[in-house]
């Protein structure tokens, strides 16, 4: 009896380690090869706004995501 | 793409001469869908994604390897290249 209830309280242990080790850390992406891109809608510096949709069977799209415009990042 | 404001982009575009327009993400909804918002920072941290035409991504830089971008640009040639021998009879 006690080995049973021993033996799940284990297995739960572990796949708690499991989960935990698979949670994507903060600010790094959950997302892999071959994901759907999520579309966005976003304002440029030319005043116009850009989809990433509007580019869907055109072109590839590069997304470059850099960091604060003036600390040189 | 930054969390910047446009006219902060602007300026930034100006002092480096890049002629290309920038996209402002200032709702930090992009980043949050792109899983690299810096929740302590506010801003998204590094990376490039390369997404082809039917909307898949097919190529992740993220952090400091994310500056260079010869990876972004060999993986760039590896999906022209495929392009160019499926559409070869």
């Amino acid at each position: 009896m006690y080995t049973r209830l021993l033996m799940s309280l284990v297995l739960l242990a572990v796949l708690s380690v499991v989960a935990l080790g698979q949670q994507t850390p903060p600010g790094k992406t959950h997302l892999k090869v071959g994901d759907a891109a999520p579309d966005f809608n976003l304002r440029a510096t030319d005043g116009k706004a850009y989809k990433l949709s509007d580019f869907k069977g055109k072109k590839n799209v590069v997304l470059a995501i850099y960091v604060l415009a003036f600390t040189g990042g | 793409m930054s969390v910047d404001s446009v006219p902060a982009n602007k300026e930034f575009a100006k002092q480096l001469g890049i002629t290309f327009p920038l996209l402002s993400d200032f709702k930090r909804t992009a980043v949050k869908d792109y899983g690299v918002f810096n929740e302590e920072q506010g801003f998204g941290n590094r990376a490039t994604f390369l997404i082809d035409k039917e909307g898949i991504i097919r190529h992740i830089d993220e952090g400091n390897v994310a500056v260079d971008p010869t990876t972004v640009i060999d993986a760039c040639n590896v999906l022209e290249h495929k392009k160019a021998t499926t559409s070869t009879p």
